[in-house]
This record gives structure tokens, C-alpha cells and sequence, in this order.
């Protein structure tokens, strides 16, 4: 591991402490699910059973398993008319609080692309196509705005607190996290809830599927030969603290998020610029805000999506960068889950520097010869010494996002 | 740390220009409702749509050429904003620009279009034109491409409290001295679709007036439009305090949430105008509880009563509303209680439909900070 490199504004800044988190992806539900998962490389992409994709050029993708979320709520009234999403975020806002059962959170900021997406398709198909739409009409429009799913949530686990939803595509769970963790540092905030959610919906998945995004195939990252990505869905959810009140108080600290960047790339609502310029920016503000220099970093989880586009420009702003460093993107796994890639590639980044381990880059077979780096080929890689990671997210209309998390001492 | 309010724009009903607005709302004009059509064949919906003369002097730019007209909305009043303070953004200074965009809806004309292609013809008939559009964060995207912002761009989505947690979000990222300034804009736009949603819910009237402090209340009546703030450093007024909002689960619970958070804005000084959110919905009762017990004494005024209830877009009205008020120490008709003359300090609430709430402090000073 190279030596931190020491920034004397650093100190008086707050430094952020992760004393819990939760997930649930299509590699698991929980951070040892989780963990496993990526230790054996489980290819956990799967025919789309939740709408027709009979049309669509791609037919799979990354699914969290329905018996993963029964139970999550009681069977009553209320209850049933829970989005998906909500119960995503129960799961995961369940296993952080068995972590901190004392969290109690200030503020609320999380991540969604598409929030109860698929009630409000419910809605629409019901009236376009029923003469008498069904009672569930005003359920199901009372539950699709994009901060129901977390109010549930917090209301599920007996927790109230102001929510900020950040909906800036698909760096939006590493921008909470982001935002979160900047609102610790500076003092406006001690303790914060953070992370992502999204539900597989039709309108997102044929969306991507018009745009030729996803892929037939299966998902490449990096490769010479990708086609695209494949969806998936997901939530992770963090409990972030001042460092130093969680240390007072006794709490386990899993790591920190030392550093954050945010980039604006203009080039194209849905295509990044090929220079690499935007996710550069990013990469270079995390950096800056960690005060780390580039070597610092052990350990790249790419945003990795395997399209064409992303992945060149990515690639290239990695190796101009940062240099020979490991990469790798997880969403051969499980799939790109939108708003909240972000937050579960936080939270395997997390077990990554925990657990001393690189997860793989599944599918690679051929290395692009335009990209000099370093991909951590279809099988993990034991990584002793890793201390600090970056994780990056990039979204249409030209967001760029990314965190360096470092290991716990 | 202090933020000022360094720029104004609005797109609404009335118009499009800052001074024509406010000189509509002094004459105590407020918007004529149209119908939105019945496409679906649903009821009949009506709403106050914006006039295509508000945006007739907006820019032409390669972005909007496929643009939905939320954007075209954002993008005429974040230009305005910048106008008002004199502020022309080059390379450098964009790069010291941050940009936070409110939306409730977002581009609801676009996705039910494109969710209606699919639904009626399959998923083969999907326009790979339109989906991008329908993406949350699409109007920010073009707004920061035209102002040619790099850095920090953030979409809070939420109900009709985000744009005043937009501003809270503003002031979050101005406490980087790095940041010279960040323009905070709501903006929705209205189709026949979002008016029978909350008509199922039981929330909006057919025709109007739209009747603040009505008992019983009688419903809202939707809009569209955008406001725009741009927040700085210096400026007359200050965003004295802005409190990060909070959360209700049931409608009932609302009154004691909006009291925790205005008491926490109020404890040193009471404000001179309230400038509230009342839609002709339970949000009434709770704001007039709220006023009633801890400022007696303010003159109260309900923008929506001229404006419509428009989501994202209200609560930055409210809060240009507010400024504007302070900055002309005037109030239009029909304001409650007394009138605003010397008043330094302005209470927006802001109460959404769906479980959020927010609230902030304006103060007007004398001098520029």
C-alpha cells in the first residue's frame, strides 16, 4: 500500500465514520450474503421474471429474490400496499439498525432514479384499460413518489427524520453518500442516514432497451468485445457519524468515507465525453477533498457498465489517472441497479477493504486494447494490504460521482 | 456563514418576467384556468398553464431542441435569476457555480408518452428519443450544459416542500468556500395525467377559485412553471435560517411538525409576513393553527390562490414571493393581518401533499452584506 499523503487542512475538518450498513442486491440480503457472494464470483443475472420482456432485445437481469423480502411488514392493509423498493429498504435499514440499534439519524439523504416506478405504471394500465379502474388506484398513486419508499422505511423501523432525495441518475447513491458525508464534515450534521434504492420497473428496462444500452449478451465490463449492461435492482444503506462522537460513544466502526467528488459533464444528456474529462474531475475532487495523491488508491470499483461509451471514457480517465491500480466493476454480478449501484458498490467496496479481498470483474475475456489497466479478471483477489478505495458512479445527463473509503484501523 | 438571495426569475401563469408577475399579483390578478384536455377519458381536468409569451424571449439552444417543457420552464427562469444579479457565468466562474434543481413530477409529458407507446404497441415501439427525457434529472442536465456548469449539479425529487429543501441543499453546499454561488431552481410542467392523480387522491377541485383558508377546504387547483433563486454571498436579502424540514405520516401529525419546525425559526423574532402554502387542502388548517398561535400579529398571504399549486415550482415562488415582498416592503391583495410596511422578515412554509415539510427565514438588511 503506498503511505497516505498527509493534508494539514484535513484536520480541521470532521473526519466521517461508518458504524453500520445494510443491503440487499441480487448477490444477497446482507453484508455476509453480500460478501460471500463476491468471494465465490456468483453470476447472479437471471431472466426477468417481473413484466413481459418477450420484445426487448435483452431478457435478463440482476433480481432480488422475492422470499428475501417477505415478512418484511405485517399483513395488514398497509402493509400490502408497500412498494417493493420500501421493502428493499427495510431489509437493509433492519441490518444496520441489528448493527446500531442506537442510530438515530438527523437526516435522511437518499439516492433513487425512478422511486415507485412501477405503481405508477399499474396506475397508467389501469386506465387505460379498465372501465372501472380498481381500488388500488389511489394507493397506488399515493405510494409512487420517489421518497415514499424511504419514508416507509423509516416509519417500518419506529425512525422519523427530514428526507433530501437525490435523483441524479446513476451516481445518485454515491452522490447521498457524497452529500451526506460533506454534511458531517463541515459540521451541519452529526449523524446521517445514507444510501440507494431502486426497483426494476418495464418503463426504465424498455428505456434502456430502446436506447441499445443493454445488452443481449452477457455483461462485460471492460472487455474489448462488451455489448451493454444489464439492469438490476437493489438498496443499500449506511449510517454515517462524526467520527470522533462515534468513538466517545463506543461505537464499531466498519470504515470512513474520507473523500468525495462531483463532476458535471455537458457533452451529452446520455453519452459522456470520450476524453474522460468528467469522471477525471470526479476522481480528481475525491482525491482532493480525501487530500490523497493518486497512488494513495489500492483499490478502483468502477462504475464499469459495460457499454461502450461509459467504459472507454472511464477506462481511460482510471489509467490517465490513477495508473496501474486494480479495477474492477461488480455489475457483471448483478447488474447496474441505477440509483442504488452507488450506495451497494459503497457497501462492497466496504466489505472489500473489511474483508481483504478484490471482487471480480466477471465475464472478461479479452482486454480492450484501447485501456491499459489493471482488471481484476473473473476471480477475486486477495488484497492484504488494501487501506483505501475509490468507487465511482456516472449518470445520464452527465453526472459524475466518487467516494474513497477507507478502511477501519 | 451567510447566503443571500442575489437573483430572481420566475416562468408562471402570469408571465414570465419578475416585475410584470409581481405587478399582475399587485392588481390582485390571478391565473385563468384552462382545460388540460381528457385524453384518457377521464374527467375533465383544468389548470394553470404557463402562456407561451412567458417564454417567448428564452434562448434557442441545441439542448431544448427536444426538450419537454419543464426544461424550456427551468431554463427561461435560471437565465432570469442570473439576469437579476447581474451575474454573466464564463468558464471560470461556472466552475465556482453549483446548480440544485427541485422536481416533483418532472417530465411527465414525455413519460407518458413513452410508457403509452409501450403499453399500446409493445415495447418495440419505444422512442429511444424520448426516454432520456423522462429521466429526473434531464431539465437540471440541460440547464447546467446551457450555463456551462462542471461542477457540483444536483436533482432533489420530493413533493411540494422541495423546493425549499433545495434551498436547504443550497445552503448545505455553500458552506464550500470554493463555491461563489448556486442557482436553485423548481420546476414542473402539467398534464391531464398528473391532474387526475391527484384528483384520485382526493386533493384537487375541478374549477376554480382556488380558495386558501377555505373551511371547508375545497381543494387545489394544479400548475406549472418554474422559479429560480440564485444564492451568493452578498445581497439585501438573507436567508436568515432554513430548516432542514421533516417528515408527517399521517395528515393529522402535520400541525405538530410544521410547530416544531417554525418554532425553531421563530424563537428569537417573530416574522412580519407569513407567506404560507395553503392550497385549499388539510395543509390549510395546519398553516393557520401554526400562524395563528405563534404570530398573530403577520401579515399572511397564499401565493397559490393566484398561482396554482405547482409542486417543486411553489415553494421557490413562495420564497421569491417573499423576498420580493420584503424587497418592495408592499403586499398584494388579498394579504390577511396587517400590512408589510418596514417588515424585515419574511416565514415561508412550505407543506407538501405527500408527507413533507420545510420552512425558512428570509431577512431583508438595509445593506448590501
Amino acid at each position: 500500500m503506498a503511505g497516505l499523503t498527509h493534508d494539514p487542512e484535513k484536520k480541521t475538518r470532521a473526519r466521517v465514520a461508518i458504524v453500520a450498513a445494510g443491503v440487499v442486491s441480487p448477490l444477497g440480503a446482507g453484508l455476509d450474503a453480500t460478501r460471500d457472494a463476491l468471494r465465490e464470483g456468483r453470476d447472479c443475472i437471471s431472466p426477468v421474471t417481473r413484466f413481459s420482456v418477450a420484445e426487448c432485445r435483452c431478457k435478463t437481469a440482476g433480481q432480488v429474490d422475492d422470499a428475501w423480502l417477505a415478512g418484511v411488514a405485517p399483513n395488514d392493509r398497509k402493509s400490502r400496499r408497500l412498494h417493493r423498493a420500501a421493502r428493499m429498504l427495510i431489509v437493509a435499514l433492519r441490518e444496520l439498525l441489528a448493527q446500531s440499534p442506537g442510530f438515530r439519524p438527523e437526516l435522511t439523504i437518499i439516492g433513487t432514479t425512478s422511486g415507485g416506478m412501477s405503481f405508477g405504471e399499474n396506475y397508467y394500465r389501469a386506465l387505460l384499460r379498465e372501465k372501472h379502474p380498481p381500488r388500488e388506484l389511489a394507493a397506488w398513486i399515493a405510494n409512487y413518489p420517489p421518497q415514499k419508499p424511504i419514508v416507509d422505511a423509516l416509519e417500518a423501523c419506529c425512525l422519523a427524520s427530514p428526507c433530501q432525495v437525490i435523483a441524479n441518475a446513476c451516481a445518485t447513491g454515491t452522490n447521498a453518500l457524497g452529500h451526506a458525508f460533506n454534511c458531517i464534515r463541515t459540521g451541519r450534521c452529526e449523524r446521517i442516514l445514507a444510501g440507494g434504492y431502486d426497483a426494476l420497473s418495464e418503463l426504465v428496462f424498455v428505456g434502456f432497451d430502446s436506447l441499445q444500452a443493454a445488452t443481449p449478451e452477457k455483461c462485460r465490463p471492460f472487455d474489448r468485445d462488451r455489448t451493454g449492461l444489464v439492469l438490476g435492482e437493489g438498496a443499500a444503506l449506511f449510517a454515517l457519524e462524526n467520527f470522533e462522537a462515534a468513538e466517545t460513544r463506543g461505537a464499531k466502526i466498519l470504515g470512513e468515507i474520507i473523500g468525495y467528488g462531483i463532476s458535471t459533464d455537458n457533452h451529452h444528456l446520455t453519452q459522456p465525453n470520450p476524453s474522460g474529462i468528467g469522471p477525471r474531475q470526479a476522481m480528481e475532487g475525491a482525491l482532493r477533498s480525501a487530500g490523497l495523491a493518486p497512488n494513495d488508491i489500492d483499490y478502483v470499483n468502477a462504475h464499469g457498465t459495460a457499454t461502450p461509451f461509459n467504459d472507454a471514457a472511464e477506462g481511460r480517465a482510471i489509467a490517465d489517472l490513477l495508473g496501474c491500480v486494480p479495477v474492477s466493476s461488480t455489475k457483471a454480478m448483478m447488474g447496474h441497479s441505477l440509483g442504488a449501484a452507488g450506495a451497494i458498490e459503497a457497501a462492497i467496496t466496504l466489505l472489500a477493504l473489511r474483508d481483504r479481498f478484490l471482487p471480480a470483474n466477471l465475464n472478461f475475456r479479452a482486454a480492450d486494447d484501447d485501456l491499459d489497466l489493471d482488471i481484476v479478471a473473473d476471480q477475486p483477489r486477495p488484497a492484504e494490504c488494501a487501506r483505501v478505495a475509490l468507487s465511482n458512479s456516472f449518470g445520464f445527463g452527465g453526472t459524475n460521482a466518487s467516494i474513497v473509503l477507507a478502511a477501519a484501523a | 456563514m451567510s447566503v443571500r438571495l442575489a437573483g430572481l426569475g420566475w416562468v408562471t401563469p402570469l408571465g414570465g418576467t419578475l416585475d410584470g408577475v409581481w405587478a399582475k399579483l399587485c392588481a390582485g390578478e390571478t391565473a385563468a384556468a384552462q382545460s388540460l384536455g381528457d385524453s384518457l377519458g377521464t374527467n375533465e381536468c383544468l389548470g394553470f398553464l404557463v402562456p407561451p409569451s412567458a417564454i417567448a424571449e428564452a434562448p434557442r439552444h441545441p439542448r431544448l431542441r427536444r426538450a419537454s417543457a419543464i426544461s424550456r420552464y427551468a431554463v427561461a427562469a435560471g437565465l432570469a435569476a442570473l439576469l437579476d444579479a447581474g451575474v454573466e457565468l464564463n468558464a471560470e466562474s461556472a466552475a465556482r457555480t453549483a446548480l440544485v434543481f427541485a422536481i416533483s413530477n418532472g417530465g411527465v409529458i414525455y413519460t407518458k408518452r413513452f410508457y403509452h407507446e409501450i403499453v399500446q404497441n409493445g415495447a418495440q415501439a419505444a422512442s429511444p428519443l424520448l426516454f432520456p427525457e423522462t429521466v429526473f434529472n434531464a431539465p437540471a442536465s440541460h440547464l447546467a450544459a446551457i450555463l456551462g456548469i462542471t461542477g457540483a449539479t444536483y436533482t432533489l425529487v420530493g413533493d411540494g416542500a422541495v423546493g425549499i429543501l433545495a434551498l436547504r441543499m443550497a445552503e448545505d453546499l455553500m458552506s464550500d468556500p470554493e463555491l461563489d454561488r448556486c442557482l436553485v431552481v423548481g420546476a414542473e410542467e402539467l398534464d391531464a395525467l398528473v391532474c387526475d392523480a391527484y384528483r384520485r387522491w382526493r386533493l384537487i377541485r375541478a374549477r376554480p377559485p382556488l380558495e386558501p383558508f377555505a373551511n371547508p377546504p375545497r381543494g387545489a387547483l394544479l400548475s406549472e412553471g418554474a422559479g429560480a433563486i440564485l444564492l451568493a454571498r452578498d445581497g439585501k436579502i438573507a436567508l436568515e435560517q432554513i430548516h432542514p424540514g421533516g417528515i408527517f405520516l399521517r395528515r393529522n401529525q402535520l400541525v405538530r411538525q410544521l410547530e416544531k419546525i417554525v418554532a425553531c425559526l421563530t424563537t428569537n423574532e417573530k416574522p412580519d409576513l407569513h407567506v404560507a402554502s395553503a392550497n385549499g387542502t388539510f395543509i390549510d388548517a395546519a398553516e393557520w393553527e401554526i400562524a395563528t398561535k405563534f404570530f398573530p400579529d403577520a401579515a399572511i398571504y397564499a401565493p397559490k390562490a393566484a398561482l396554482g399549486e405547482s409542486i417543486a415550482a411553489s415553494g421557490i415562488w413562495q420564497t421569491i414571493f417573499a423576498a420580493l415582498a420584503l424587497r418592495e416592503t408592499t403586499l398584494p391583495p388579498p394579504s390577511l393581518g396587517s400590512g408589510l410596511t418596514n417588515g424585515e422578515r419574511a416565514l415561508v412554509t412550505s407543506c407538501g401533499m405527500n408527507q413533507q415539510v420545510a420552512a425558512l427565514m428570509l431577512r431583508r438588511y438595509s445593506r448590501v452584506a
